[in-house]
């Protein structure tokens, strides 16, 4: 806003004030600049040293920092907003272009964040991307299409654990008893999703199997209902 | 009149006026009105005709017609009266006789009557809008006759008592019933309707449901059939005898309704003779019978066809479902073949070749031969069989009788691919074997195949017989360039070219010193004709030839598989040998030694080896030896065979799982093809169409086709919709 109205009294009275958006400008860039100086540092205090990245060990400094556990949801969230892609491991863009979203830049700020971030991951227009974020995030391997079950259960239950207990942990009892299925693919795992906020539980009236649910949820379902006899 | 010259006399006119005396109509009327009562007195032969016509004549000129109608009228009315009473005193029987005179009389007299009229029918009648002296006649008697109360209720009574008469067997005077009906009729339709017609039928209706009732309590269904068809016969030649033929239609309606339709389904289902009864017993001239006589009724024939087709379907499955009747595979599909063949006959010739019935038949037929998993299985060993034996001698139109047949039944098979794979099989040793009555019989069989499924389905197993072609100039090429091997052990070698045919794992043993070098000659010689090709020997699936000479010099031509002729020819060299040395040197995989040991061995008529001990098992620790006692009448002894046979459960079960492999892919490329076409389709949509393009080899499995789905998802192949999950959408 203020640059465009700069820009108009730049035309009338161009020494003076442009020497002021200049000033405004590279104040705010300086500090901007200064943000990032910030961020940067802050960035290599957990980051090691022969890689360049913020590994395994050094998200668990991060965690104790900023008094979350490592297993918490709260860091996938924060990978999310990295758009992170390697499990485990934060590059100097990712790292900037999550807290940057932030506007933290230091411990504290990046801890006081947290509630607001779980708020926007939490609202339904982010959520299924959250979702299906936190789906690809697991695939360590390059061609890797699918998750192991124990894997799987392990993820639903921090992603959807809170928000459809219910379903999450009959699905969980399910798939640790089946043997059909030793992976879960990205379409299953999108699949339990759209399951869990359409059908009804647990009645599970408007299930229909004509449709395209994916068999696992088909086998799920039948298995639900052998269970309510 | 001509006009001459005027001579001698001249016409005048009338000089005084013509007064009409006032007494002339009356007059003149009386003299008709006599005439009238001469005639029907039986008095006209003294009348002259030509008078009468006369006054007629000359009371309607003078404007006196009205008169005469109404004279006429009146004296026809008095006399019919009179007759009506004289009909009425008629006793009994002579009633309708009395009738019947009478009408002849009064028509006769009408006759007459009419001509003397003529010229007032034709003048006065039309211009006063009279009825016609005829129509009057019959009108008047109508009325007076007929109408009246003593005569009508008798005369309908009369005649239905007298077809009821004849119902219950008696002789009655057709003749004077037609002429009764005949008049009723000329009195005008709806006469013969109201007064007769309508009753009759209604009467009719109440004997036969009487009737029917107590047949139905005492006869079984073909008896029961032969009275309807009977009363049926009767009625219609009651109604060409003396009945209006309109009334034919209407009587047959009352009496199908009566005898058929309201007993159809007891009929049916009677007990010891119903149609179920009929059928096993191939009763032709009862199901004829109920064939025809319910296709007069509305649902008839479809009540016949349900109870068939339950009935079929229900015999079917106990036929394909009993562990008896499955023991022997040939038997089972001959008793099939039977089956269709005496329902052919039934519907051919009984149920006039009726479509629906054969439809019926088929979709039977189809509903439980798939009862059984076994069935394509069971009909490939039945082909085997013919093709082996069952065939020989045979002449060329009855084969193909036969392999028609053969093909109807295959028709019916939903999981054609599993028969595919079966008839592989059995075709190769067939082929191998040199097992086969009639070539030209199997191409039959293959081109039937084709024009059936396709190139598809029988590119492979025309393959087989290619390679058995090539082999035999193969063989000869081989020969011709190495003529010194003339004296050698014979080789025959079928190359098999592997996709073509049934998979085989190859295991090969150790075969003697000669066998293999000659194989080795082989190898470099196709080889160097073949380059870049893989041979690999089949061992499991050679026979060999070989001239054996026992203890007391008795000499035979054995038969012997490969793995047997590497058994047998290691006694070259030894006298006795351990089951450990026999396995160390021919390396033949255990269980198959051991199946190849016991039948030299422990087979009576064909122990050419002595074990030791002499227990029924071929256990690791047995010792063998030449069988030196060996004796058989025949020279040649046949003693391994490779004949196709009903396959044990785990081979049953390997055949299966191997049959679902390979509908995997079939179905994936019918998924990727529809989709490719369409580009976006629902799932539903999509599981009908898939399953329409593959129905002419199996029956697809909606949950499997929803995996192949889910699996073509995972490689990106599909993707599923982002706002309609229902839809499919295609990846180039």
């Amino acid at each position: 806003m203020r640059r465009g109205s700069s820009k108009k009294s730049g035309q009338s009275n161009p020494s003076v004030n442009s020497s002021a958006a200049d000033l405004f400008r590279s104040a705010s860039s300086k500090a901007n600049s200064k943000e990032l100086e910030r961020i940067d540092s802050l960035f290599y205090t957990y980051a090691n040293g022969s890689s360049g990245l913020i590994d395994p060990e050094g998200i668990e400094a991060l965690c104790a920092d900023i008094e979350v556990d490592h297993t918490d949801l709260r860091i996938l969230m924060l990978a999310w907003k990295m758009k992170a892609e390697e499990q485990g491991y934060f590059t100097l863009d990712e790292w900037r272009r999550g807290l940057k979203a932030l506007r933290a830049d230091t411990v504290s700020k990046l801890k006081k964040a947290l509630p607001d971030l779980e708020k926007e991951v939490r609202r339904p227009s982010n959520f299924s991307d959250f979702y299906s974020y936190a789906f690809q995030y697991c695939l360590t391997e390059e061609k890797q299409k699918s998750i192991d079950i124990e894997s799987i259960c392990e993820l639903l239950t921090l992603v959807l654990g809170s928000t459809f207990p219910t379903q999450v942990n009959l699905f969980v009892e399910y798939l640790k008893n089946q043997n059909d299925y030793k992976v879960v693919n990205m379409d299953q795992w999108m699949g339990f999703f759209r399951f869990c906020n359409e059908i009804s539980f647990p009645s599970l009236s408007d299930y229909d199997p004509e449709l395209a649910w994916p068999l696992v949820l088909d086998n799920f379902v039948e298995w639900l209902r052998e269970k309510q006899k | 009149m001509s006009n001459q010259k005027k001579k001698h006399f001249q016409i005048e006119a009338f000089k005084h006026k013509v007064v009409m005396d006032p007494k002339y109509p009356d007059k003149t009327w009386k003299i008709l009105e006599d005439a009238i009562h001469e005639i029907y007195n039986h008095n006209a032969s003294g009348l002259s005709f030509e008078e009468l016509y006369r006054n007629a004549y000359n009371m309607v000129l003078h404007k006196f017609g009205e008169r005469l109608y109404s004279g006429l009228v009146a004296t026809m009315t008095v006399h019919l009266k009179d007759i009506a009473q004289s009909i009425e005193a008629a006793q009994g029987g002579s009633f309708l006789e009395e009738l019947n005179r009478k009408w002849n009389d009064h028509n006769k007299a009408l006759q007459m009557i009419r001509d003397i009229l003529m010229y007032m029918d034709r003048t006065y009648v039309p211009s006063a809008r009279k009825t016609p002296v005829h129509e009057l006649g019959l009108n008047l008697w109508r009325e007076n006759v007929i109408y009246s109360s003593q005569i009508r209720t008798r005369l309908l009574n009369t005649l239905l008592e007298l077809i009821h008469s004849e119902r219950t067997g008696e002789v009655i005077d057709r003749g004077i019933m037609r002429n009764i009906t005949k008049m009723l009729m000329d009195l005008g339709p709806s006469v013969y309707e109201h007064e007769f017609e309508k009753h009759f039928t209604n009467v009719s209706a109440e004997f036969y449901q009487v009737e029917s009732q107590r047949f139905i309590e005492c006869c079984d269904c073909g008896d029961y059939l032969k009275k309807a068809e009977r009363r049926l016969n009767e009625e219609m030649d009651r109604v060409s005898h003396y009945l209006d033929p309109e009334t034919e239609k209407k009587i047959n309606k009352v009496v199908e309704e009566q005898m058929i339709e309201n007993h159809m389904l007891r009929l049916i289902h009677m007990e010891n003779s119903g149609l179920v009864n009929m059928l096993c017993d191939d009763k032709y001239e009862d199901l004829g019978r109920m064939y025809t006589l319910f296709r007069r009724v509305t649902d008839g024939l479809l009540k016949i066809r349900e109870v068939m087709t339950s009935h079929i379907r229900e015999s079917g499955k106990q036929l394909v479902t009993d562990p008896e009747r499955l023991k022997d595979p040939v038997e089972f599909v001959q008793r099939l073949l039977d089956e269709k063949d005496k329902y052919d006959k039934i519907i051919n010739l009984p149920f006039n070749n009726d479509k629906s019935f054969q439809n019926a038949l088929n979709s039977s037929f189809e509903y439980f031969i798939n009862l059984n998993p076994r069935s394509p299985e069971f009909i490939s060993l039945f082909v085997d069989d013919k093709l082996r034996k069952g065939l020989k001698g045979v002449n060329e139109d009855d084969v193909e009788v036969t392999l028609d047949k053969v093909m109807m039944l295959f028709r019916y098979l939903q999981e054609k691919d599993v028969f595919e794979k079966y008839y592989k099989q059995h075709l190769a040793k067939r082929l191998l074997s040199g097992k086969t009555v009639s070539d030209d019989a199997e191409r039959s069989l293959i081109v039937k195949l084709k024009t059936e499924c396709g190139y598809q389905f029988t590119s492979k197993l025309e393959g087989m017989f290619t390679d058995m072609k090539t082999s035999q100039d193969t063989m000869q090429g081989f020969y011709a360039s190495h003529p010194d091997l003339g004296d050698g052990p014979t080789l025959t070698v079928q190359v098999l070219t592997t996709g073509s045919w049934p998979t085989q794992s190859s295991i090969t043993c150790n075969l003697p010193a000669e066998i293999s070098a000659l194989c080795e000659k082989f190898r470099s010689y196709y080889l160097g004709t073949h380059t870049g090709r893989r041979l690999s020997w089949q061992t499991n699936m050679g026979f060999a030839d070989l001239k054996a000479t026992f203890g007391k010099g008795q000499k035979h031509e054995l038969n012997v598989s490969t793995y047997q002729m590497c058994v047998l020819m290691l006694f070259n060299n030894a006298d006795k040998l351990s089951y450990k040395e026999i396995e160390q040197a021919t390396e033949i995989p255990a269980p198959d030694l051991k199946r190849c040991l016991q039948s030299l061995a422990l087979v009576k008529g064909r122990n050419v080896l002595r074990k030791e001990p002499m227990s029924k098992d071929v256990v690791e620790d047995d010792a063998f030896f030449v069988n030196d006692k060996f004796s058989s009448k025949l020279y040649k002894v046949k003693i391994g065979t490779v004949v196709a046979q009903k396959e044990s459960e785990p081979e049953k079960q390997e055949t299966r799982q191997r049959v679902e492999e390979d509908r995997k892919p079939q179905i994936e490329a019918a998924i990727v093809r529809i989709m490719k076409s369409r580009k976006q389709l629902d799932h539903n949509n999509l599981i009908a169409e898939v399953t329409k393009q593959l129905q002419s080899r199996f029956l697809a499995n909606p949950t499997e086709v929803k995996k192949r789905i889910e699996s073509l998802i995972e490689r990106d192949f599909l993707e599923r919709d982002d706002n309609d999950r229902k839809l499919y959408r295609y990846l180039a």
